[in-house]
């Protein structure tokens, strides 16, 4: 065998056996991490409410189980009504709503829009107000580590808590990244719709801000639903009966 | 004399690849992750058994392939069974330890493009038998993580007052005025923290 066709023969070889090996390791071991994933989006829902303080470690099963007490996963149409599991729709939106005890106490939008090099995941709670911002959360991600990245930092996302997506009158804003301070460069009344930017990261931010204003949009109806107050009451807890209810009005 | 196994090619490499010529403090090899990963223990500590996982495992099979690979591809050879490696690395890491996977994001995958696993391969496992490449890669990972530990130890301690996240620093500290150093957060705290390891090595082995 000459010997170019002996390192051909050989670099087939090991790309088989790399392959295998590969294949074994990603499908063996997917479950596992379909379950973490899983885990962790509903550990960010739970940090997003505040149900999990920041910085301490919460195990799995605990996580779990405060998740299936206290959030319920429903879908609302482009009206904002809920939607029962059998009649979702295409256009449909997912909430998850916190719920203690018989009270609505805030519900969590998913954020999943473009970043600078990829898309940026993560969740905005708003209060129960239908206005005031809970908390954000980031679980994935690719921008630069150190600037863009930091948005998934707790020192950034701490700053939404108690912004509001509405302005005065109680129109809706939405909330964005200012670039730099917002004492700065935000005049007085609108304040309470920015947070302050990440000083090398403004085009992360300028993603993020125009991907809040996108989904927040879409999600007004909802967010109409919980300023009226038609959401926060008891029936609201199960999706079936109140979806009806709720079509009716 | 009384010792010949201080005279054996395993010893040599073991000790030259913990301390002689340690990859980090002596070679200055892998010093990206050494400033990326090390602001904290437990980050730390993953991303040393990973590399020496990766290091250690390619030097045996590069090693027990060095008369089959042909010279003429021998580098992609290399970097296809790091490559693989890493990658099965990080999926133990994402099925067992997601947290500190998360932590690590893109550090564990340029394990691949780290020069101490690159360099094992090619100047060790490519001249010496399996067994002992084996061990060599382990010293090497070992000594790696030696260093990317101690210095985690110091910047988790004097930057955040914890180690593997528990607190260590009494309250009591706090309150009469300490204040944890934030520098040690920051990549420079990684480059003092290596540098002073440095000089206590040079100044331990003399020249």
């Amino acid at each position: 065998m000459s010997e170019q066709s002996k390192s051909l023969v050989f670099a087939f070889v090991l790309c088989l056996a790399c392959s295998l090996l590969l294949t074994a390791a990603a499908t063996g071991l997917k479950q596992r991490q379909v379950r973490n994933v899983l885990v962790d989006r509903h550990r960010n829902i739970l940090l997003a409410v505040g149900l999990i303080e920041e910085g301490r470690h919460t195990d799995a099963a605990r996580v779990e189980s405060m998740y299936r007490e206290k959030i319920k996963e429903l879908w609302v149409d482009s009206a904002g009504a809920i939607v029962p599991p059998e009649r979702r729709g295409p256009g449909d939106l997912p909430i998850y709503v916190y719920c203690e005890g018989e009270s609505v106490e805030a519900y969590v939008i998913p954020i999943d829009t473009r970043g600078l090099w990829g898309e940026i995941n993560g969740y905005l709670a708003i209060d129960k107000d239908g206005s005031t911002i809970r908390g954000f959360t980031v679980y994935s991600h690719s921008e630069t580590p150190g600037l863009g990245g930091e948005i998934e930092r707790s020192w950034f996302r701490k700053k939404f808590v108690g912004k509001r997506i509405t302005d005065r009158q109680g129109r809706f804003v939405s909330i964005s990244i200012a670039k730099g301070s917002v004492a700065q460069v935000v005049p007085e009344p609108r304040r309470i719709n920015y947070v302050d930017g990440i000083s090398g990261a403004t085009m992360t931010g300028r993603f993020l801000t125009s991907g809040f204003r996108d989904i927040l949009r879409n999600y007004e109806p909802v967010a109409v639903r919980f300023r009226q107050g038609i959401l926060n009451g008891p029936e609201s807890r199960t999706g079936e009966t109140n979806g009806q209810a709720v079509e009716e009005k | 004399m009384g010792r010949p196994w201080k005279k054996s090619e395993t010893y040599r490499a073991v000790s030259a690849a913990l301390y002689e010529s340690n990859p980090i403090s002596k070679q200055i090899l892998g010093i990206c992750s050494a400033l990326a990963v090390t602001v904290k223990l437990s980050t730390a500590i993953v991303m040393s058994l990973a590399l020496t996982f990766v290091v250690a495992f390619s030097n045996l099979v590069i090693s027990s392939l060095r008369n089959q690979i042909p010279r003429n591809i021998r580098i992609i050879v290399e970097v296809s069974v790091i490559a693989t490696l890493v990658i099965v690395a990080d999926e133990f890491l994402r099925a067992f330890l997601y947290d500190v996977s998360k932590q690590l994001s893109v550090f564990v995958g340029l394990i691949i493009t780290n020069c101490i696993v690159m360099g094992r391969a090619e100047t060790f496992a490519m001249s010496n038998p399996p067994g002992r490449s084996f061990v060599d890669g382990l010293a090497n990972g070992i000594g790696y993580g030696s260093i990317l530990c101690a210095v985690a130890f110091f910047r988790e301690l004097l930057g955040s007052g914890k180690l593997l996240g528990f607190r260590v620093i009494p309250d009591a500290f706090y309150a009469a005025g300490y204040q944890n150093m934030g520098l040690m957060l920051l990549a420079p705290g990684a480059f003092i923290m290596i540098g002073l390891f440095v000089w206590l090595e040079n100044t331990l082995l003399g020249d």
